[in-house]
């Protein structure tokens, strides 16, 4: 008994004098992580013990059911700071502030959505059971905590609980080689980039000697270390392991081909969390602890920012999958949550808080509707398969539009306001250029996202000789042309490039469609076979689960109302930033 | 504080057992006689020559119990430090390891009800590859003895 | 509502309170379209009559409206008028401001006129639901640009007008629209980017001068701005405006934009939407960045006028009659161009009554070459010969759009270029001159085009040749099928499409013979706005030590003609 006997000396060391010293655990301020932790178990053990097979929805109702105790608990949170004011928590590990709270109501309210969109999914795929629910929970309660933490420690534990259940989820549907493949890939990648953020945890401590963010920051405070290796090594390795979490560019590698891979539902939950969560103990890291080294750090951020702005956009245009173009975009969208940090502003940090807030709604959103229009089978990506989408499915088509204009950045809707806030701290911090770019981005970024509404109301249009604009979709050769307008982003390289980019796609697309012979005849009001995009899989109706309806009704309805009313969520965001 | 000089030993470490990894290898090349034959340069080099490659599949129960076992093992290395200080935790040391024995615990029920302790033919539980038919008994009985059967026409479309 | 009619300067104005507190007009202006187009999206797609009636009240209710706003309208008041305040996001001092003055009132009356016009010509093409949907939710973006006293709100409805446009583009349009519509929107999204980062930093610093975060152009106006930043400042508005304009270097999008659109796009675009550009530049470069305007005049001038002589040499040698007048367009708006950045009050009213002339008489021109179009498929001009044999009626409106659009005096066009040459020539002699020499351009790439088209011997047989359908938009017009139309004469315009021309044809002579009214209330804001930039310029450059801006630029302009000629 080695083991033992080895403990026993640990012991020695550890009592010292005085015993072990409990911390003082305060069940209060983790009880929403606490609520998801609970009954993600209680799911668990009922799944195990039923008799009989419990249907989806009983997992979701419950699971609905979990993610609102817990946004009551948050919000109970939020009164009690609101008027106490913050507070650490379980051995300063925690730091229950604005801040933490408004991401736990983000993720409550993420985990209230986010069943309600996958229960028809489920069932279509014939995958029901608890295990999308629990793997759902155990991912929020590790966002939360990490939104929370105020220890490196504690950060990287709360990334992996966040991570490792989105990588399951990710090859949830296993009967799909591309969903294993997904999760393999998310996998590799995760674990690898993990290993970086602890190493530059461990590098961190080695040169302030704490973990604590607090610490930290006030070592910083008394110290001063110019140039010092391990401190900026360290600094630099949290950056790659966080850039990878929220797929900033250099570490983008693995988004599209996960978010195409994984359940459809599940990439729109992996999307709205895992930036949720990556982003929040960014913010906090580097906000809170490295302060003292703006001038090192956000260099570093503004090119990252512009790199994940321009390639987010540029790569988006040239995609054919739905999947793989949202996830490019939102790889833009990453970039202008970026513009927030790089500002380093109370200002900038509530701008990115209120673009993460209404973005999770967008994703959700936005991947809800493609995985109806999928299909069984959930893969028919294909954005030929939007045509038309309009004149099947009116409710659908329009809920979809409201959401891609919105992440382009309409007006009266939550997605103006968002990147107007974040644009107006990127220039209260003097970054005029990156705003411009952030701009710049976002005008290639509204072509695709117009495309695709322009796809769904074409609807069967009568195909004329010539080029139809829906035709306007890029084909292998065209791939020249995001580095035509990377390398020139002035105003008319930038139109040429995409019009190129439109341009050679054009021909093969059009011959393929003449060469089918359907649909030039005119209209046939109302006569389309549903399925008329690629192959016989047809789209799931709207109404095929009320479940979807409810879900999308959230997300769209928060759009629009957060849109026109964006005064609550900004006011939040605002408060959330100067209680921080 | 925070110079690079407290990790010198480290880097000297690392780099001494570069140098006697790269040694070791080199020394070998340059001195051991290279006569290689059929037999020597075969995976499992132990005189008998192999009459098969070795079966590529595995089935994924072994990989399942095997992490099972890690868990509950996991689980037990944590007893062992509260064992050990249970005196100076007290009740909340008790009531924190009954937490985690439970938690522990419903993630057993949850795989005894799934199945996943069961040997021989599966019974599902739930028809999560519903349109796979592949038990233990059909895997073997489709690919052999020899594990060189067919593999792909047990896949339902 | 409340009523504020404080402007640029402190003038304050009272008395203006009784009656107009009644009905918030300007923010019914906006709303109706917008309500009108939700209600459309709610109505089935087969009930075109309904969706049509819908389409038709909300145009014509909308321009009751604006009718109603120029009765309220009280001239000789330099000011906003009929104001509507409401604060909507606190936090970035972005409020609900809506507000009419001189500039912005006939423009809003232009755009009201135009769009059941817009409407009407369009609405026999496919999928009417859908146009109508997008044509309404343009017009209240229109408006909303033309009303908005808050920067940010009218940033937001100049955005809000580029996803109509596509969709009006790309769906409607001729053989190359998914082309043009990508352009279009691409490059004026883009350009716009630069007017939002403007935008924001503007407000930053008008920020950090007063504690103040707050959108409102009145406010935003007394900002103190270093040169270099007013300059920087008026590059970035002015990007995004130049290209909505277009203005001559930017203009590349506009002939494709203009000729691949429907003819209600083409309307549209040209008639109101290019009005945005013109006007932003009015309201917000020279209400805001006076001091960036007077040292950039010259050369926003040298554009204005290269555009003119570039737009119109280029359109005399077109064979296609729709880009000739997109064009002729960028000439004309070369002179708005010219009008703005001359700086005198003659020459600013002249550059305002010119934006509503050239909508008139643009969009005229549009939908009477979107007549011959659909009679013959074509818009190539050799392919036309002969046209006032069949349709002597169409022939004759054609001549009179034709004459505004050079500035034959009595008609509309005129009045415009008159009050714009004279007044440049007074602060910059050669830029007008050099412009003058526009309009000649303009009269001999008219009248080449009606020769054409119009005179000679009518060609025996249809001049589109091929049996394949040559209306390229719709095999869902309900137009006579255009084969059997071959032998067939000319038709004549009918009933329908003359009353769709009649408002504008009675508007072209009217302005053209009576612009009296327009400038009488178009003056004060112009010459309050002079004032504004005379002081505002003038406490930046103290060195000028000249009693006021004019004077100066006279000054200024007369010693640069003696340089030019020594």
């Amino acid at each position: 008994m080695i083991g033992l006997e080895s403990l026993r000396g640990l012991q020695g060391a550890l009592l010292g004098a005085g015993g072990i010293v409990l911390p003082h655990i305060d069940y209060t301020a983790i009880l929403p992580e606490l609520i998801l932790l609970g009954g993600m178990l209680l799911l668990l053990v009922v799944a195990a013990l039923s008799p009989r097979r419990l249907a989806t929805e009983f997992y979701a109702t419950a699971t609905v059911g979990i993610g609102i105790a817990s946004l009551v608990a948050s919000l109970v949170l939020w009164k009690d700071v609101v008027s106490h004011g913050p507070f650490t928590a379980v051995a300063k590990s925690l730091d229950i502030d604005g801040f933490a709270v408004l991401f736990l109501v983000l993720v409550s309210c993420v985990l209230i959505v986010a069943p309600m969109l996958a229960v028809g999914y489920l069932r279509r795929e014939g995958i029901e059971g608890c295990e999308y629910y629990v793997l759902a929970l155990i991912s929020g309660s590790g966002a939360m905590f990490m939104a929370s933490a105020n220890d490196l420690v504690l950060v990287f534990l709360a990334l992996e609980v966040l991570s490792l259940p989105l990588y399951v989820l990710a090859g949830f549907d296993r009967r799909r080689a591309a969903s294993s493949e997904a999760a393999i890939k998310y996998f590799v990648l995760g674990a690898f980039s993990s290993a970086i953020f602890v190493y530059g945890i461990a590098l961190t401590y080695g040169a302030t000697g704490s973990t604590n963010l607090g610490q930290i920051a006030a070592f910083l405070a008394r110290n001063v270390l110019t140039s010092n290796g391990v401190l900026l090594g360290g600094v630099a390795l949290l950056l790659c392991g966080f850039a990878f979490k929220i797929a900033a560019v250099p570490f983008h590698m693995w988004s599209p081909d996960v978010y195409q891979g994984a359940p459809t539902p599940a990439t729109g939950f992996m999307a709205a969390l895992a930036k949720a969560g990556g982003f929040a103990a960014l913010l906090r890291v580097f906000v809170t602890s490295f302060p003292t080294l703006r001038s090192s750090w956000q260099p570093v951020i503004w090119v990252v920012a512009i790199l994940t702005l321009v390639l987010g956009a540029s790569f988006a245009v040239v995609q054919r999958d739905i999947k793989r173009m949202l996830a490019y975009s939102s790889i833009n969208h990453a970039g202008f949550i970026l513009l927030g940090l790089q500002a380093a502003t109370a200002q900038g940090v509530a701008a990115s808080l209120y673009y993460l807030f209404i973005y999770a709604f967008l994703v959700l959103g936005s991947f809800a509707v493609v995985t109806l229009v999928a299909g069984r089978g959930d893969d028919q990506h294909d954005l030929s398969r939007y045509r038309g989408l309009a004149r099947r499915q009116p409710v659908l088509a329009g809920s979809f539009t409201v959401l891609l204009i919105a992440q382009a950045g309409a007006p009266f809707t939550t997605g103006f306001f968002s990147k107007l806030y974040v644009l107006q701290a990127a220039v209260a911090a003097h970054s005029y250029a990156l705003a411009a770019v952030a701009m710049g981005s976002a005008a290639i970024a509204t072509f695709f996202y117009l495309r695709v509404v322009f796809l769904m109301y074409s609807g069967s249009a009568p195909v004329e000789a010539g080029v139809s604009p829906e035709l306007v979709e890029p084909g292998a050769a065209s791939l020249a042309a995001p580095a035509l307008a990377m390398a020139a982003p002035s105003g008319q390289a930038l139109a040429s490039g995409l019009v190129a980019a439109g341009g050679a796609g054009v021909e093969p697309a059009w011959a393929k469609r003449s060469g089918g012979g359907s649909g030039a005849s005119g209209e046939g009001d109302g006569a389309e076979p549903p399925g008329e995009a690629t192959t016989g899989v047809p789209e799931t109706p709207l109404s095929s689960s009320p479940w979807t309806v409810a879900g999308l009704g959230i997300c769209v309805g928060a759009t629009v109302l957060f849109g026109i009313w964006p005064e609550p969520i900004i006011e939040f965001a605002r408060l959330a930033t100067t209680i921080f | 504080m925070g110079s690079l000089d407290s990790y010198l030993p480290i880097f000297v470490l690392f780099v001494l057992a570069l140098a006697f990894a790269g040694l070791s290898v080199l020394a070998s090349r340059l001195l051991a006689p290279r006569r290689p034959t059929a037999a020597k340069e075969a995976p499992y080099e132990c005189g008998i020559v192999p009459t098969y490659e070795p079966a590529q599949r595995f089935p994924v129960r072994f990989y399942v119990v095997a992490m099972i076992y890690v868990i509950f093992d996991i689980e037990i290395v944590f007893l062992f430090p509260w064992a050990v200080v249970y005196g100076q935790l007290g009740r909340f040391g008790l009531v924190e390891i009954v937490v985690f024995a439970a938690s522990v615990f419903f993630s057993l029920l949850y795989l005894l009800s799934t199945g996943s302790l069961d040997w021989g033919p599966v019974k599902r539980v739930r028809p999560l590859a519903g349109r796979l038919e592949r038990t233990t008994a059909s895997t073997v009985r489709r690919h052999g003895a020899t594990g060189t059967g067919d593999e792909g026409s047990g896949r339902a479309a | 509502m409340t009523l504020n009619v404080s402007a640029y300067g402190p003038i304050v104005s009272t008395g203006l309170d009784s009656g107009q507190r009644a009905f918030p007009y300007l923010t019914a202006l906006v709303l109706v379209p917008a309500g009108a187009a939700l209600l459309v999206l709610l109505l089935p797609r087969a009930r075109v009559a309904v969706v049509r009636a819908v389409g038709f009240a909300a145009c014509t209710g909308v321009l009751g409206i604006a009718a109603a706003v120029l009765d309220e309208f009280r001239s000789g008041y330099g000011g906003y008028q009929m104001m509507s305040e409401h604060p909507w996001v606190g936090a970035f001092g972005f409020s609900w401001t809506l507000g009419v003055d001189g500039i912005s009132l006939f423009l809003v009356l232009m755009t009201a006129v135009l769009f059941p016009v817009a409407l009407a010509s369009g609405m026999q093409r496919r999928d009417p639901k859908s146009f109508t949907f997008w044509v309404l939710l343009l017009e209240s973006a229109c408006l909303g640009s033309f009303l908005s006293v808050d920067l940010l709100l009218f940033f937001l409805f100049f955005e809000a007008t580029l996803v109509p446009v596509y969709m009006l583009v790309a769906g409607w349009g001729h053989e190359r629209r998914g082309y043009a519509a990508a352009k279009f929107f691409v490059y004026t999204f883009a350009a716009s980017a630069f007017m939002l980062v403007g935008i924001l930093a503007l407000v930053f610093i008008h920020q950090s001068q007063t504690g103040v975060t707050t959108f409102d152009i009145r406010q935003l106006a007394n900002t103190r701005l270093s040169g270099p930043a007013n300059v920087l400042l008026f590059c970035a508005f002015t990007a995004a405006l130049a290209v909505k304009a277009p203005v001559f270097p930017f203009h590349t999008w506009s002939p494709d934009a203009y000729s691949e659109a429907p003819a209600a796009g083409s309307v549209l675009l040209a008639g109101v939407m290019a009005k945005l550009g013109t006007y932003g530049i009015i309201r917000f470069d020279l209400g805001l960045f006076p001091h960036a305007v007077v040292e950039l005049a010259p050369v926003l001038l040298t554009l204005g006028v290269i555009g003119i002589i570039y737009g119109g040499i280029v359109a005399a040698v077109q064979k296609d009659l729709k880009r000739l007048v997109a064009f002729s367009s960028l000439a004309h708006i070369g002179f708005i161009v010219v009008g703005l950045f001359a700086l005198t009050g003659e020459s600013l009213s002249g550059a305002v009554i010119q934006m509503v002339n050239h909508g008139l008489y643009t969009a005229a021109l549009f939908i009477l070459i979107a007549m011959i179009y659909e009679r013959l498929g074509t818009f190539q001009l050799p392919k036309l010969r002969g046209l006032q044999h069949s349709a002597p009626v169409m022939a004759g409106v054609f001549t009179l759009v034709m004459l505004a659009s050079i500035g034959v005096p009595g008609l509309n066009g005129f009045v415009g270029e008159f009050l714009i040459l004279s007044g440049a020539f007074l602060t910059h002699r050669w830029w007008a001159v050099v412009a003058t020499g526009g309009v000649v351009v303009a009269a001999v790439y008219l009248l080449w085009a009606y020769q054409q088209a119009f005179h000679g011997r009518p060609l025996p047989a249809a001049v589109s040749g091929g049996s394949d359908g040559p209306i390229g938009t719709g095999s869902a017009d309900p137009g006579p099928p255009t084969g059997g139309a071959k032998a067939a004469p000319f038709r004549e315009m009918t009933w329908r499409e003359g009353l769709v021309l009649a408002p504008l044809v009675v508007l072209i002579v009217l302005l053209g013979v009576y612009p009296r009214p327009v400038l009488e209330r178009i003056t004060p804001t112009v010459n309050q706005l002079v004032l504004h930039a005379e002081s505002a310029a003038h406490a930046r450059i103290p060195a000028l030590g000249r009693p006021g801006l004019t004077s100066y630029l006279h000054v200024a302009g007369a010693a640069r003609t003696q340089g030019a000629e020594r």
